[in-house]
């Protein structure tokens, strides 16, 4: 039996592997109780999760939520597998505590209204700058079950399935709500 | 938007249509302007969802995390000491990591040519730790004591050349250990001697695994 002992070499020649055993070895460290691993996974996924609680819940509640999900996965380092990707678990878990919170952030209000009416209220800005801001307010401008199935859909790629047993309703809705939000949508494309 | 079939654009945009209903609406798509430029906006709409670029929030949200858990933030561990390497300490670095590369080189060097191949070395290990935590992380401790246990009660069933190996390679990967400890003493943020670390000790456990279900499986 020999070993092999990948030096300085190997490590420059697969980075994208390097980072994942740097991932695979922080996530160890910290679940042992390693803060500096911890900060580490942090720095690399809060954009991510960060932008997911925003578009979730309203750039007011992004802050709050963000640290919730790390102070959580903190905790439950302990329970990650590695079959799937840190950054999956972390991204589920994320949207777990987001959904969880949205009754107690008010976001409930107008959540499964199917009218094309509440959908109009999504005015529309044809002249703004930025387009990519622009889209996301209008995305932030939806009512709720359309902007959060709108958001795990098209932009997270969860299935209608998937999203919802995540949500409490079927899929049939998750469906409706979706297209009510890309029709809302369509207008935010010039 | 009165058209029967405008409510079902985003089912069949996504390919959740039914083929019976698919078959007629492609077949009706030609003949209406009205779906066949709503269609084409939705895609744009999901198009454009999915470049969306992600923001970083405008604070740094560790300072509040670092508090709730528990832990210190390597920024205030950095703001509090000097940003400045000492020759030793560089030094250290450089032998630490001339250790590596050179125990590599000689490993490889090493490699009997119809050896069996060696398992990767990439394995995913959840018993990892750093110069910090390492003699003093109880799971990490536990499954080397473990293992070397199992070693050497099945040492005996092992052949003279093969005990050999695994203690040449053994004793190779706790210099490197030891070494990478040393040099992480003086640079504890060095986050590149830091991996290196992790990657020896994780291919100790290997190599204790790999020599204990050889023992094991020569019973």
């Amino acid at each position: 039996m020999e070993l092999t002992t990948p030096g300085v070499a190997t490590l420059r020649r697969d980075l994208d592997q390097t980072a994942r055993d740097a991932e695979t070895a922080d996530v160890a460290l910290a679940a042992s109780g390693d803060g500096r691993a911890f900060e580490r996974l942090y720095r690399t996924h809060v954009t991510r999760i960060h932008s997911l609680a925003r578009r979730m819940t309203g750039e007011e509640h992004a802050d709050d939520l963000t640290q919730d999900v790390f102070v959580r996965a903190w905790t439950k380092l302990s329970t990650f597998r590695a079959e799937a990707a840190f950054g999956t678990w972390l991204h589920r878990l994320a949207v777990n505590v987001i959904l969880a919170r949205r009754t107690t952030l008010g976001t409930e209000r107008g959540r499964y209204d199917d009218s094309e009416g509440v959908l109009d209220g999504v005015s529309s800005r044809p002249h703004a700058p930025d387009l990519s801001l622009d889209f996301e307010e209008a995305i932030g401008r939806l009512p709720d079950g359309a902007r959060e199935v709108f958001v795990l859909h098209d932009i997270e790629g969860y299935r209608h399935e998937e999203i919802a047993d995540l949500l409490g309703i079927v899929p049939g809705t998750s469906k409706s709500q979706l297209h009510h939000a890309r029709m809302a949508l369509r207008r935010h494309l010039e | 938007m009165s058209d029967t079939w405008t409510n079902r654009l985003s089912e069949y945009l996504d390919g959740d249509l039914p083929a019976g209903e698919r078959t007629v609406l492609e077949a009706h798509l030609p003949t209406c302007a009205e779906c066949s430029e709503t269609l084409a906006q939705l895609r744009r709409v999901v198009a454009r969802a999915q470049a969306l670029d992600d923001r970083a929030p405008t604070a740094d949200l560790w300072p509040a995390i670092a508090r709730h858990v528990g832990v210190v933030s390597l920024d205030a561990r950095r703001a509090r000491r000097r940003l400045s390497f000492t020759v030793p300490q560089l030094a250290a670095a450089a032998v630490a990591l001339a250790l590596l590369s050179g125990g590599s080189a000689w490993l490889l060097e090493r490699r009997p040519a119809e050896g069996p191949p060696s398992q990767s070395t990439t394995t995913a290990t959840p018993m990892l730790t750093n110069a910090g935590t390492y003699e003093a992380n109880p799971r990490y401790a536990a499954a080397v004591a473990n293992l070397e246990r199992v070693l050497a009660q099945g040492r005996g069933r092992l052949d003279t050349a093969t005990v050999r190996v695994i203690e040449k390679n053994l004793g190779i990967i706790d210099r490197a250990i030891r070494d990478a400890q040393s040099a992480l003493a003086a640079d504890p943020a060095n986050s590149y001697l830091n991996l290196h670390l992790a990657q020896e000790m994780r291919r100790k456990l290997e190599l204790l695994r790999q020599a204990a279900a050889l023992a094991g499986a020569r019973t």
